[in-house]
């Protein structure tokens, strides 16, 4: 008994050894990676489980959604879309490890979506994408850092700057509270630092600027900022924070009843996830935010229709939010992108196609996309809305106003981008 | 008698290495990266088993540790533009520097006093790093230890050269720590945790003893560290989360918490479980829920039967039941 104890021991020790050691049959360079005849391998690594998974574990289910409804309807070429999704808990380790995984031994033709700064740098550091060819195809995250092209040329932004968001508020602020008392709070960290520069650019002079420490934010945190504020007596407060700051804000403020303009950055602004943090939706009544995308909520939306009832009948009772539809938009983008890429697409011939052809995919988006041979830059811009008591941005006065800038010192400017029609049945053509 | 099992030490260190350069140079690019964790996993995990199986005190903060060692090491690579081998004797040094700090706090804790200083040390230190701009703030700073040598050839990958930077320095730190474990250190270590009153009665001052334990264990969780943030590259607040420690000690759980020579099994344990997950995973053709969170569910199971069966891990659980296998030939 003993012995047979110890020999199990001994083969449970050894098959844990070699099984990770164990080496892939598959060759190394295949004609086209992540390509066959019948499929085409992408991979997806962000946070699906642990506290900073919330609302983001849901872009995956979003793209699939859209993926397998694109597989229904023929795929691309022929070729069905599979998404490998792994998770990377937030942490820049565990992303390196399982992008390479996803690369070494899925083998996947390119990434789609990774999430968070300090993870897309570690990954750009370690496994280096650029170096082996791999596309990285609409990371989530509004660095501007990763725009520059000769340090990331492999990899293509898709959400507006931190820098183009703060420029835009900026510019809305001249607009319409010139000579007002302008508040700022901002997380002190590279967040908040890209949207210092954005609003200097813009020329913004602030009242009062209140920074916090990433993870400092609370209700008792939120009374205290909220007296800098009432003492520099702001007319507006303009929030370019995290969801959990901007809530803690919004509900203390509630409770105090300070009531200024409230102006909410993109990141802080998403009702579902507020609600999630436990504050009321009607908190945000009459707050300015911005975005990019139409509001989630607007079924007259052609994107929103197709992309929420298919939503809708993938994932059961799942809400339909901004995550949702960023994650479904990204999916229908690099649809075209794959399919602009030619009847045999390979790495190369798919960062070609975005880099001649990527200005004129079709999105949902109200704003254009940035993508050329010299810039791999996605959103350009955002729409300025209110919200409404139940927490739905909509536009002001009824129509989409969108403003389109670089994150450099461009001017901000109205756009008169015009969106495309969507493509017969939302499929690429 | 202590030279001539030194130098048989030595030997079995070198073979090792020796066996570990063809196996290097056998597997693909995936392993090599994963041995590359593997050999980070034993460094970290065996600062552990010296601090709480040999000297009998609790760390819940060894993450926090391994961030001292990775910023001191890039911020010394980063702005010093010291040579790589110089950067990780300043993260051990650091580390060591900050470990004794630690440490003389610790001296005059135990049990769960210990475990909740070293537990806030682990949740609030990383997210320093945001207070000081030269630390990059959340997305980090870079940590590059350069491409491989030329005269290493083409085909010598960034991996493979992380891989034996790390193995290396762990064949050499696991070869000094099985030294200092077996000298008179480590007799003072392991008698002050089986009985302190009886320890200081003969002679040791265990407070000291305590406090060099908790400093050696940092100055090789800093090592660690910095190998760590050489394997991806960066540094960042976000790497160094409480569930890094709370991995840490599962590892030293599984490798066996009171013997160094078990701790092959917790770093390949932690290395290789998201993998094998994945493979049950799809196996059983599980939904999203359950392949995300099989990883968790897997250690947890593996901790629960480590305790239950093999409590001492099961090298020493192995050697113990030799142990009695000879004691009952001879009588």
């Amino acid at each position: 008994m003993k012995a047979m104890n110890r020999q199990k021991l001994i083969s449970v020790s050894t098959v844990l050894a070699v099984a990770s050691l164990v080496a892939t049959a598959i060759p190394a360079h295949a004609a086209h990676v992540g390509v066959s005849r019948s499929q085409i391998k992408l991979g997806m690594t962000l946070p699906m489980t642990g506290a900073a998974s919330l609302g983001y574990n849901k872009i995956p289910g979003a793209a699939k959604a859209y993926f397998d409804y694109l597989n229904a309807n023929g795929g691309v070429n022929g070729r069905k879309i599979t998404l490998i999704v792994k998770d990377d808990r937030y942490v820049p380790t565990e992303a390196v490890a399982r992008t390479n995984e996803l690369i070494l031994k899925d083998k996947v033709m390119a990434l789609l979506a990774p999430l968070g700064t300090a993870n897309v740098k570690a990954v750009a550091s370690s496994v280096n994408p650029a170096r082996r060819g791999v596309p990285v195809l609409f990371i989530n995250t509004g660095f501007s850092g990763f725009a520059d092209i000769k340090k990331y040329p492999t990899t293509y932004t898709i959400l507006p700057s931190y820098v183009m968001e703060a420029k835009i508020m900026g510019e809305y602020i001249k607009e319409n509270f010139a000579g007002k008392k302008i508040g700022l709070l901002y997380q002190d960290d590279d967040f908040g630092i890209d949207a210092l520069a954005g609003f200097k650019t813009a020329g913004v002079n602030f009242a009062v600027t209140v920074g916090y420490a990433s993870g400092s934010q609370s209700a008792a945190a939120a009374a205290g900022w909220i007296t800098k504020f009432k003492a520099a007596k702001a007319d507006v407060v303009i929030l370019f924070a995290v969801s959990s700051a901007t809530s803690a804000m919004l509900g203390t403020a509630a409770v105090l009843k300070y009531a200024p303009q409230w102006m909410l950055g993109s990141v802080g602004g998403d009702a579902t996830t507020i609600k999630l943090t436990g504050v009321p939706a009607g908190v945000l009544y009459n707050a300015i935010g911005f975005s990019s995308v139409p509001a989630t909520t607007d079924l007259n939306d052609e994107y929103i229709k197709l992309f929420s009832d298919l939503y809708a009948k993938a994932v059961p009772g799942s809400p339909f939010d901004l995550n949702v539809l960023l994650g479904m938009n990204s999916a229908f983008m690099t649809a075209q992108a794959l399919k602009a890429a030619g009847a045999n697409p390979k790495r190369k011939s798919l960062m070609a196609a975005i880099d001649s052809k990527g200005a004129t995919f079709a999105s949902s988006a109200l704003v254009p996309t940035g993508y050329s041979k010299t810039s791999h830059v996605g959103l350009t811009g955002y729409w300025v809305g209110k919200y409404s008591p139940t927490g739905d941005l909509a536009p002001i006065g009824g129509t989409y106003v969108t403003y389109t800038t670089d994150s450099g010192t461009g001017a901000v400017v109205k756009s008169t981008y015009k969106r495309p029609a969507m493509p017969a049945k939302g499929l690429p053509n | 008698m202590h030279k001539s099992k030194n130098s048989k030490h030595i030997g079995l260190f070198i073979f090792f290495g020796f066996l570990l350069f063809l196996l290097g140079n056998q597997v693909d690019e995936l392993r090599v990266y994963q041995g590359a964790s593997v050999a980070v996993y034993v460094i970290a995990i065996s600062s552990l088993i010296l601090l709480t199986g040999y000297s009998g005190q609790v760390s819940l903060g060894h993450g926090a540790l391994m961030a001292v060692g990775a910023y001191s090491a890039a911020v010394a690579r980063n702005e010093l533009h010291m040579p790589i081998v110089l950067t990780f004797f300043v993260a051990v040094i650091t580390t060591a520097i900050a470990g004794a700090l630690l440490g003389s706090a610790a001296a005059r804790l135990s049990g769960p006093y210990l475990a909740g200083t070293t537990l806030a040390l682990a949740i609030g230190l990383p997210s320093l790093a945001n207070q000081f701009e030269v630390l990059g703030g959340e997305q980090g700073i870079s940590f590059d230890v350069g491409y491989p040598p030329q005269r290493l050839g083409d085909d010598f990958t960034q991996y493979k050269w992380f891989f034996w930077i790390a193995a290396l320095t762990a064949l050499i730190s696991m070869w000094l720590l099985s030294n200092i474990l077996r000298s008179r250190y480590g007799r003072n270590w392991r008698a002050g945790r089986s009985n302190e009153v009886a320890a200081q009665l003969s002679g040791i001052n265990t407070a000291r003893s305590k406090i060099l334990a908790f400093t050696l264990s940092a100055g090789i969780a800093g090592l660690a560290g910095a190998l760590l943030s050489m394997t991806i590259g960066t540094v960042s607040p976000s790497a160094f989360p409480l569930a890094l420690s709370f991995s840490l000690l599962a590892g030293a759980v599984l490798s066996g918490v009171s013997t160094l020579s078990g701790v092959m099994i917790g770093a390949v344990t932690l290395v290789a479980i998201p993998e094998i997950a994945d493979v049950v995973a799809h196996r059983i053709g599980s939904s999203e829920n359950v392949t995300t969170n099989l990883p968790g569910l897997i250690v947890s199971v593996l901790l629960i039967l480590t305790v239950l069966f093999v409590p001492n891990g099961p090298v020493e659980q192995h050697h113990a039941r030799a142990a009695k296998r000879a004691v009952n030939k001879k009588s």
